[in-house]
C-alpha cells in the first residue's frame, strides 16, 4: 500500500462506478478521493498541481480517457503521473492504443477488487510511492 | 342462379381485383424504392435489428446476474446479523438476571467467558458481513456497462429510425416533417473505432479480451 494520503482523481461519466472505485479505494485505505465526470474536468482538477494517482474510464463525453491521457503526457508538468485505465473498452486495438499513449495500466470492466489492488500496487512500485 | 350466389362471386370479383391492384402497387413500391435506392436503406435497418437484439439480451443478463448477486449477498449476511443480535440479547438478559441477584459466583464467571467469546469473535463476524457487503457494492457495476449498451441502443434506434424516415418521405412527401424532426436531434455518431463500449457478444471474436488475464497478456507481449 502506498501513502494513505495520496491524492486520488477517479474520472468516470457513471456516479455509480465512480462510487464503487472511491469506496473500493477507501476500503484500500485511502481517503483522499476527488472525482472528474469527464476528460476535461479531469484536466481542470490535475491543473491545480495535487492529484498524484488517476484512475479513468475511456469512453466519456467532452474528452475520452485516451485524449486525455494524450493530453497528460504531453504537459510537462503532468506527464510523469500514473494513469490507470479501467474501461469496459475491450478489443485488443484499445490495449494497444492505450499502452501506446502511456498508461500505467489497464483494467478491464467488470473488475474484482483484487484486480485493481493488484494493478495498483504495480504501478505503486515503478513509481516509487 | 339465385340471389346469394351472384352475390358472393360478385365478391370473389371484387377481392380479386382488390388483390391485383395490390399486387401491382407493391411492384410499382418494390420498383420505385429499388430506382431510388431505398431498398438499401431497409436493407440496413434490418441489419441493425440482430445488433439490436444482441445488446438488448446482453442488458438482460447483466442486470439478472447483478440482481442474482446482490441478493445471494443478502442471503448470506442476513443470518449472520441475526446470529450477532441474538447472541448478544440472551448474553444481556443473562447479565440482567445475575445483576438483579448478584449471588452465585460460578454462573458469572460463566458469563464473563461467554461475553468475552462473543467479544473476541465479533470482529471476525463483522468483517464476514463487510464481505457482503462490498459484494452487493461490486454488483453495482452492471449500471455502468448495461448504461453504455444502452446508448450504443439509441443509436441504433436512431439510426434504423433515420434509414425509415428516408423510405417514407419518399412515398409520403407530407411526412417530411419526420426528416426535419429527426435531423434536428441527430447527434453525430462519432464512428469512432476505439469507442465500442462492453463486447456484447465476445465468442468467437479473435480481436476482443474477455478477461483480464488476456489484457495482462497482451501487455506483456507488447513489452509493457
Amino acid at each position: 500500500m502506498a501513502d494513505a494520503d495520496l491524492q486520488f482523481l477517479v474520472v468516470d461519466d457513471f456516479s455509480t462506478m465512480r462510487r464503487i472505485v472511491r469506496n473500493l479505494l477507501k476500503e484500500l485505505g485511502y481517503h483522499n478521493i476527488e472525482e472528474a465526470e469527464d476528460g476535461a474536468e479531469a484536466l481542470g482538477k490535475l491543473a491545480g498541481g495535487h492529484v498524484q494517482f488517476v484512475i479513468s474510464d475511456w469512453n466519456m463525453p467532452n474528452l475520452n480517457g485516451l485524449d486525455m491521457l494524450k493530453k497528460i503526457r504531453a504537459d510537462d508538468g503532468l506527464k510523469h503521473l500514473p494513469v490507470l485505465m479501467v474501461t469496459a473498452e475491450a478489443k485488443k486495438e484499445n490495449i494497444v492504443a492505450a499502452a501506446q499513449a502511456g498508461a500505467s495500466g489497464y483494467v478491464v470492466k467488470p473488475f474484482t477488487a483484487a484486480t485493481l489492488e493488484e494493478k495498483m500496487n504495480k504501478i505503486f512500485e515503478k513509481h516509487g510511492l | 342462379m339465385s340471389h346469394n350466389q351472384s352475390a358472393a362471386s360478385a365478391d370473389e370479383n371484387n377481392n380479386s381485383e382488390l388483390i391485383d391492384r395490390i399486387g401491382q402497387l407493391t411492384r410499382a413500391l418494390h420498383d420505385s424504392m429499388r430506382e431510388l435506392g431505398l431498398d438499401k436503406e431497409v436493407e440496413k435497418a434490418a441489419e441493425a435489428i440482430p445488433d439490436a437484439r444482441d445488446r438488448l439480451a446482453y442488458i438482460a443478463e447483466t442486470t439478472e446476474a447483478a440482481a442474482e448477486r446482490a441478493l445471494s449477498a443478502i442471503e448470506v449476511a442476513q443470518p449472520m446479523q441475526e446470529r450477532l443480535a441474538e447472541n448478544a440479547q440472551s448474553l444481556s438478559s443473562r447479565w440482567d438476571t445475575w445483576f438483579d441477584a448478584p449471588i452465585d459466583l460460578s454462573d458469572a464467571r460463566e458469563l464473563v467467558a461467554d461475553t468475552r467469546g462473543y467479544l473476541r469473535h465479533l470482529p471476525e463476524q463483522t468483517r464476514a458481513t463487510n464481505a457482503q457487503l462490498h459484494e452487493i457494492m461490486m454488483a453495482q457495476d452492471f449500471q455502468d456497462l448495461t448504461g453504455q449498451v444502452v446508448g450504443k441502443l439509441i443509436t441504433v434506434i436512431r439510426r434504423i429510425e433515420s434509414q425509415l424516415v428516408e423510405v417514407l418521405v419518399e412515398h409520403m412527401p407530407e411526412a417530411a416533417s419526420y426528416r426535419e424532426r429527426r435531423e434536428a436531434d441527430i447527434d453525430g455518431d462519432s464512428g469512432d473505432g476505439l469507442l465500442n463500449g462492453p463486447q456484447v457478444n465476445a465468442a468467437g471474436k479473435s480481436d476482443v479480451v474477455t478477461d483480464q488475464a488476456q489484457v495482462d497478456d497482451l501487455l506483456e507481449e507488447l513489452g509493457f
